[in-house]
C-alpha cells in the first residue's frame, strides 16, 4: 500500500487551498483518526464524514465556474440489476465503489482506468428469492482494506491494494432468514459496523461490529431482542419483530458512541386501532425498532436511545436518516431525519431538543411535540379499507438517500416527498418455515395527496429550527443523495436522469447535465492530481423506484432497471 | 429458535392465539400435495406490495387481475420469479398453493366503491 498511496501524495501535494496542509496524511493507513481529521480530497465513509455532512470542503468548482462542468470519465460495472444505489469512495486519489450483487471497484480517480474488481460469489437461489436484492449501497475504508456486506448475509475484507479478499465472515443465516446486508458498513477504531435488513420481515433484525483485521465477530445488538425490551412486545413477539439497521450511521468520537437507526417491526400495518398497547399483531411499544440508538462502540452496549416512532404502524423507520453531528452555541446537536418526514434534533445524548417536518402532506400523526418527541393525534388502523389516503406514501416522507449539511452556508439540504397511499389494512400471519417471507399487513396503492399531486423538493433549512431559506420543486421526487461544496454549490442528482448544480446561498440553478438514467445512489466530490472531481451514480430501479413508471409514465415507462454507470466529472477549462 | 411457525395459517386466528397454536406444528417443505395457503392473506403478506390492490391494479408488477396469462405462464413465473424484479417462490409453495393463487388471480374483481 505504502508505495502507491505516496506515489498519490506527492501527485497530490500540488492539490489546492485548505487541501495541501493535509497531505503528508495520506501515506497513513486509514484510521479513526484520519477519517476524523477530515481531508477534502477523500471520501473516506458513507455520509463523508463520521459527522454526515455528505459535503466536500473542495473550491475548485465553484459557482463562478461550475458552467463549465462537463464528464471526465465514465465507468460501466455492468449487470446493475435494480440500479446502481450506492455511495462512491475516495482515498489517496483512488475511488471505490460497488454495484449490484456487491462488485466491487477500484479506479483511477483520475483517468477512470480500473485498478481492481471484485466479483463475490453470491448464493443464487437465495437471491432469486430475495425482494430487495442484489442491490448493494456502498463499502467502507479502514487499515488497508475494503470492507463490504453481502446479500447473502457476509461481510467481505478486500486488501485495497489489490482486491484480494482478507477475510470473509458470515453473519446472517440469510438461507433461512431470507435478509442479508444491503447499507453499507461504518469503520471505527479497529471494527466494522453493518446492520441487517428486517423490518419487512419476521426476523430479529441486528447490527454487528466485526474485527477489522481478523474478521471474527467483536458484538452484535438484536434491535427486537434486548432483554430490556422484550416487555414492549406483547406475546413474545420480539422472536420476530424485524426492526435491523439497513443503512451506515455516525459515531461520534467525543464520546466513543456509534449512532445507529433502526428498521420498523412487522407486520408494516397492524390492526389493533386505539388498543395497540395491548391487542393486535405486536403489542406494545416494540422497542427497539424505529429509534436511534447510542451504542459504546468498544462494546455494542446500549448507551441511550430515542424511540422516535413508538410502536410503528406506518413503516416509517429510522434506518434511512443521516446523523448530522454539528454545534450551535457551544450546544452538541445531532439532526436525524424519520422516514415519516419529520426531523429529529437531538443534544448528545438523544434528548429532544425540536422536531420538524419536512413534508406538508402528513396525516399519520397530526403533529410531533417539538419539545418532548411525543405523537400526537397518531392514526392507529384497524383491518379493513382506509377511507382516507395515508400520508406520506410508503416510500416514505424522506427516503434512504442522504441530505447535505454546509459548515460555510450554515443550512441542511434535504429532499422531502409529498405523496399517499390508498390502504387496505389485512391480518396475516408471519411466515417463518420453510424461509421466513415478507410479512406487511396491507394492500395499497400510490396516490396523490389529497387536492394535489406527487412531487419532491429540495430544501434549503436551518437543521435545528426547520426555517426555510428556500426551495426547489421536482415533478418527481428525487432518489438520490444530495451534496453541497464549499464552492457555494449544492448538487441534486434527479430521478430523470439529471444532475443540477444550485447556488448554495440563492438556490439558484447553475448548471445541469443529462447522464441518461435516473439516480438513486450517492455523489461525492474529491481531488486526484490536483484536480477537483464530482463522482455520481447513475441507474435507477428498486422497490421505491419501480413505481414511477406506473405512477408518472413518461421518461420513466422505458428507462432501464438494470443499468448503471458511474459518472465522473471535472472542468473542461 | 424456540417456536416453530407454519407455512402460512390455514385461517386468519388472531396473533395472540396463532402463537402458542404455532408453536405445535412442524414445519413443511412445499412438497406435500395439499395446500394449507391461506390465499385471502397472501397478497397482505406476501406479494401486495409489489401488485398493488391485491393484485387488482399495475404497481411495481403488472396488474394480474384479467390476465391474458396461461396456467403455466402464472406457475412458471411465481416458481421461479424473475431476477430483479420478482422473487422466486418455488421452494415456498407446491403445486396445490400454486393452484389456489391461479384461481385467486382468476376470481379477482373490481374493487367496490
Ligand atoms: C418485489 C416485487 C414483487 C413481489 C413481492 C411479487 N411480484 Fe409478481 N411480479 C413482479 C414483477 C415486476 C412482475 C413482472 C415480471 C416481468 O415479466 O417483467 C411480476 C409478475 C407476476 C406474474 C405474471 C403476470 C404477468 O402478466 O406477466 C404473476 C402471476 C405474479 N407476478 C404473481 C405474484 C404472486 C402470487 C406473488 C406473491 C406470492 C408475487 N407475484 C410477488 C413483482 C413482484
Amino acid at each position: 500500500m505504502k508505495q502507491k498511496q505516496r506515489k498519490a501524495a506527492l501527485s497530490l501535494a500540488v492539490a489546492m487551498g485548505a487541501a495541501l496542509t493535509a497531505s503528508g496524511a495520506m501515506a497513513q493507513t486509514i484510521d479513526t483518526k484520519r477519517i476524523e481529521a477530515n481531508n477534502p480530497n477523500d471520501w473516506l465513509t458513507y455520509h463523508g464524514s463520521y459527522n454526515s455532512y455528505h459535503y466536500s470542503g473542495l473550491t475548485q468548482i465553484n459557482t463562478k465556474n461550475v458552467k463549465n462542468l462537463s464528464v471526465a470519465w465514465i465507468h460501466i460495472p455492468g449487470h446493475s440489476t435494480r440500479g446502481l444505489q450506492s455511495m462512491p469512495l475516495v482515498a489517496d486519489g483512488i475511488l471505490y465503489y460497488t454495484g449490484s450483487y456487491s462488485r466491487v471497484f477500484a479506479i483511477d480517480g483520475a483517468t477512470g482506468g480500473v485498478m481492481w474488481s471484485y466479483f463475490p460469489e453470491l448464493d443464487d437461489a437465495l437471491v432469486s428469492r430475495q425482494t430487495h436484492s442484489p442491490y448493494n449501497r456502498g463499502a467502507a475504508l479502514g487499515e488497508g482494506k475494503v470492507f463490504v456486506g453481502t446479500v447473502d448475509g457476509r461481510l467481505i475484507a478486500l486488501d485495497m491494494k489489490t482486491g484480494k479478499p482478507a477475510w470473509d465472515t458470515k453473519l446472517i443465516d440469510s438461507q433461512k432468514l431470507t435478509v442479508g446486508f444491503t447499507g453499507a458498513p461504518l469503520y471505527v477504531n479497529g471494527e466494522v459496523v453493518i446492520g441487517s435488513q428486517g423490518g419487512e420481515w419476521p426476523v430479529q433484525g441486528k447490527i454487528y461490529a466485526v474485527d477489522a483485521a481478523t474478521g471474527k465477530k467483536k458484538w452484535e445488538f438484536n434491535t427486537t431482542g434486548d432483554d430490556s425490551a422484550k416487555s414492549t412486545w406483547g406475546n413474545d413477539t420480539w422472536r420476530i419483530g424485524g426492526g435491523g439497521g439497513w443503512m451506515p450511521g455516525g459515531y461520534d468520537a467525543k464520546t466513543n458512541t456509534i449512532w445507529w437507526g433502526t428498521s420498523n417491526p412487522d407486520p408494516l400495518y397492524d390492526w389493533a386501532g386505539a388498543n395497540w398497547k395491548t391487542d393486535g399483531a405486536r403489542p406494545g411499544d416494540n422497542r427497539y425498532t424505529t429509534s436511534v440508538l447510542g451504542l459504546d462502540a468498544e462494546t455494542g452496549k446500549l448507551k441511550f436511545y430515542h424511540q422516535e416512532l413508538p410502536h410503528d404502524t406506518w413503516d416509517f423507520d429510522s434506518a434511512p436518516g443521516e446523523f448530522v453531528m454539528l454545534q450551535r452555541g457551544g450546544q452538541d446537536y445531532v439532526v436525524h431525519p424519520n422516514k415519516s418526514g419529520f426531523i429529529f434534533v437531538y443534544d448528545d445524548s438523544a434528548h429532544v431538543k425540536n422536531v420538524w417536518p419536512i413534508v406538508h402532506n402528513y396525516n399519520f400523526v397530526k403533529n410531533i411535540d417539538p419539545k418532548t418527541g411525543e405523537l400526537i393525534g397518531r392514526r392507529d388502523f384497524t383491518a379493513g379499507k382506509q377511507g382516507e389516503v395515508l400520508c406520506p406514501h410508503i416510500s416514505g416522507g424522506v427516503s434512504w438517500n442522504s441530505g447535505s449539511y454546509n459548515p460555510k452556508t450554515g443550512l441542511y439540504y434535504k429532499l422531502g416527498q409529498e405523496w399517499c397511499m390508498k390502504l387496505e389494512v389485512v391480518k396475516t400471519t408471519p411466515v417463518t418455515e420453510p424461509q421466513v417471507q415478507l410479512n406487511i399487513g396491507a394492500n395499497f396503492q400510490i396516490a396523490p395527496p389529497p387536492g394535489g399531486t406527487i412531487y419532491g423538493h429540495l430544501d434549503a433549512r436551518d437543521p435545528i429550527t426547520g426555517n426555510k431559506k428556500w426551495e426547489v420543486k421536482f415533478p418527481e421526487p428525487p432518489m438520490a443523495s444530495v451534496m453541497s461544496t464549499a464552492g457555494d454549490l449544492v448538487f441534486v442528482p434527479d430521478s430523470r436522469g439529471i444532475v443540477h448544480a444550485f447556488d448554495a446561498t440563492s438556490g439558484k440553478e447553475l448548471w445541469t447535465h443529462n447522464d441518461g438514467l435516473g439516480h438513486q445512489g450517492g455523489i461525492i466530490s474529491y481531488a486526484a492530481g490536483g484536480k477537483q472531481y464530482v463522482a455520481v451514480t447513475s441507474g435507477f430501479g428498486g422497490m421505491v423506484s419501480d413505481d414511477f413508471a406506473p405512477a408518472f409514465g413518461g421518461v420513466y415507462k422505458s428507462m432501464p432497471r438494470d443499468d448503471g454507470a458511474l459518472v465522473v466529472y471535472s472542468l473542461s477549462k | 429458535m424456540m417456536f416453530r411457525y407454519l407455512s402460512l395459517a390455514t385461517v386468519a386466528l388472531s396473533i395472540a392465539s396463532v402463537l402458542p397454536a404455532m408453536a405445535q406444528q412442524v414445519a413443511g417443505t412445499p412438497a406435500a400435495e395439499t395446500s394449507h395457503l391461506d390465499v385471502d392473506q397472501l397478497f397482505a403478506t406476501t406479494c401486495g406490495w409489489c401488485h398493488s390492490d391485491g393484485g387488482r391494479v399495475a404497481g411495481k408488477g403488472p396488474q394480474l387481475m384479467n390476465t391474458k396469462r396461461s396456467d403455466d405462464f402464472i406457475r412458471n413465473r411465481i416458481k421461479h420469479g424473475k431476477e430483479g424484479a420478482m422473487p422466486a417462490f418455488g421452494s415456498t409453495f407446491n403445486d396445490a398453493d400454486i393452484d389456489k393463487i391461479i384461481h385467486y388471480i382468476r376470481s379477482l374483481k373490481p374493487d367496490q366503491p
